[in-house]
């Protein structure tokens, strides 16, 4: 089945959604959109494929869709430099047919999961603490929960997490984006997700996976579609979550 | 040696998982990996190995590109018909100035080994020689997009008495990136800990991962004494 | 320290092998992974003295080495050009560098 006609949104080019998007390309996506405001800097060359030691400093965005575009020149690249942010949020959802969440902060990742059920498209979330991958997948006519089901509600701002939660072995980094990928093929195919309505875990020292059912909460604003979008400003730290899940 | 503070600088979240630190940082800057198959399908074990700091990445694939590989983490197009292995180093040396990307050298000694062979025999043939060189090693079997990935510390039950023996996997489909990340994965954790992973068989089937011990054949040449570690 | 000149300090009743490290200049995640990294090559018992900036650095790093093991025997100003703050560590018993949990 050809996926030439299909678009798929990514939030972020770094540690999940930079596979992500290798894999989704390489799957023969006709249409890729990556949305991206950070600058490529050292560490991220330790976990983020689709930049080089050349490309430090210069903006994510930019960087990726040149990495894209000489690697699958037949595919179109849209690359925002710029947040995902409740102005874009809606446009940006509905001119895809499945998004991928790499993104690395809770208030995207809430903004995201908000956007995705407004506009009834099915998300790939997908996030990496340590040596744990972790992914969910959300699909507007499942009758899985959504992340909002699953945590309720971001940390409140300003809540400091510790550096050590920084801490993501890159390989695992690598893997997590990697499955996401392949899921939103799946889903761009057509079928079931192998992820949705159940939270999959994969502690990589252990080699253990998880299953866990995520149920919809009677209730949730975010699956009725009606939770208002917010944007909130990033933290300062890069790393602006002390959940699970949060680094990429 | 301490780690310098540009490497300090590029591997510091990884610096910063609890257990994780310049020891096993160090291991795998000290690492001579040998790849065995380069294909599409492997491109992105590559990459990660790559990105996670090795020493030296050895690869070792007499093949061309062909148009197939295109679907992976590294050939563009315009790299069809070239050498496999000086299209990859190509691409992955610029992504890291810590690591040393070269053609197996013939004679060369690795501290680990990945087998991604296209082929049953080849992948035997070459588990056979890390496990006979007491060489931890991690074979990857491409089943649509998933597979297999079995881990072979010095000692372990070997890829033979591990592998599956129902026939070749399907056709690999694209998101057996995956896949590749996963045998990476498993690489990278038995060089930075040796001696923490025990021989084990991780099955990914639909993006969900089962686990299994690995266990030895009755007979099998590998239940013979422990070869030397490197 | 034999040899060292007298420290006007009061002395701490601790074993103080090195040098204070100076992370004023880097930004987190970097100010911890150095911390940690120092932590790591002492034996249990010696004490790593920082230098932190002010503000998240200051706040995170001593809780996320207590979180890892050790002990912060004090946080205070630090009376050095450029100010900041100077936090002693005491490495904890059981926390060697690179062991696997």
């Amino acid at each position: 089945m050809s996926l030439s006609d299909r678009t798929a949104l990514v939030i972020g080019a770094g540690g999940v959604g930079g596979p992500a998007l290798l894999t989704l390309a390489a799957g023969g996506v006709g249409r890729l959109v990556v949305v991206e405001s950070d600058v490529v800097e050292t560490s991220n060359l330790a976990r983020q494929p689709l930049f080089k030691e050349a490309d430090v400093g210069a903006r994510k965005a930019a960087a990726a869709a040149a990495r894209l575009r000489a690697l699958f020149p037949s595919v179109a690249i849209d690359a925002h430099d710029g947040r995902f942010d409740a102005a874009n949020a809606l446009d940006l959802v509905r001119a895809a047919d499945v998004v991928v969440d790499g993104s690395d902060n809770f208030a995207t990742k809430f903004l995201v999961n908000d956007a995705a059920m407004r506009a009834r498209r099915p998300l790939v979330h997908a996030g990496v603490l340590r040596t744990t991958a972790q992914l969910l997948t959300i699909a507007p006519t499942g009758i899985g929960g959504c992340l909002r089901c699953l945590f309720e509600a971001p940390p409140p701002p300003g809540s400091v997490p510790s550096c050590a939660e920084a801490g993501v072995l890159g390989a695992t980094a690598e893997l997590a984006g990697a499955l996401a990928g392949a899921e939103a093929l799946r889903l761009l195919a057509g079928e079931r997700g192998a992820y949705e309505g159940r939270l999959f875990t994969f502690e990589a020292r252990s080699a253990r996976g998880r299953l866990v059912l995520v149920r919809r909460r009677v209730g949730c604003p975010a699956c009725a579609g009606t939770q208002p979008l917010e944007s909130t400003a990033a933290a300062a730290c890069e790393v602006s979550s002390s959940r699970p899940g949060s680094a990429a | 040696m301490a780690l310098t503070d540009d490497r300090i600088a590029r591997y510091a979240r990884q610096l910063l998982v609890p257990g994780f630190g310049e020891e096993a940082q160090e291991q795998l800057g000290r690492s001579r990996v040998r790849v065995v198959g380069a294909d599409g399908v492997a491109s992105a074990a590559l990459v990660t190995l790559v990105q996670s700091g090795i020493g030296k990445l050895w690869i070792e694939d007499h093949e061309d590109v062909a148009p197939a590989d295109v679907e992976g983490w590294l050939y563009p197009p315009s790299a069809v018909g070239s050498p496999r292995a000086e299209a990859a180093r190509a691409v992955l040396a610029p992504m890291s100035r810590f690591v040393s990307v070269e053609a197996y050298p013939t004679g060369g000694v690795p501290t680990a080994t990945l087998v991604l062979a296209p082929s049953t025999a080849q992948a035997v043939a070459s588990a056979e020689a890390a496990r006979r060189a007491g060489i931890p090693h991690v074979v990857a079997e491409a089943d649509g997009d998933g597979g297999a990935v079995i881990s072979v510390p010095p000692g372990a039950p070997c890829y033979a008495c591990a592998r599956s023996t129902a026939g070749a996997g399907r056709p690999p489909q694209p998101g057996i990136a995956a896949l590749a990340a996963l045998a990476a994965e498993e690489l990278v954790l038995m060089i930075a800990f040796p001696g923490t992973i025990p021989g084990r068989r991780l099955d990914l089937v639909r993006g969900v991962t089962t686990l299994r011990a690995t266990t030895r054949l009755p007979g099998c040449v590998c239940a013979g004494a422990t070869p030397a570690a490197v | 320290m034999s040899g060292a000149p007298p420290d006007p300090r009061p002395a701490p009743a601790l074993r103080h092998p090195g040098a204070p490290l100076d992370i004023r200049g880097y930004a987190c995640p970097l100010t911890y992974v150095k911390t940690r990294i120092a932590l790591e090559r002492l034996r249990a018992g010696e004490v790593l003295e920082v230098w932190l900036r002010e503000g998240e650095p200051a706040e995170s790093v001593p809780r996320s080495a207590e979180e890892d093991g050790h002990r912060v025997v004090a946080v205070e100003p630090l009376l050095a050009p450029g100010g900041g703050y100077r936090v002693l560590v005491e490495k904890g018993v059981g926390t060697g560098g690179g062991r696997w949990p």
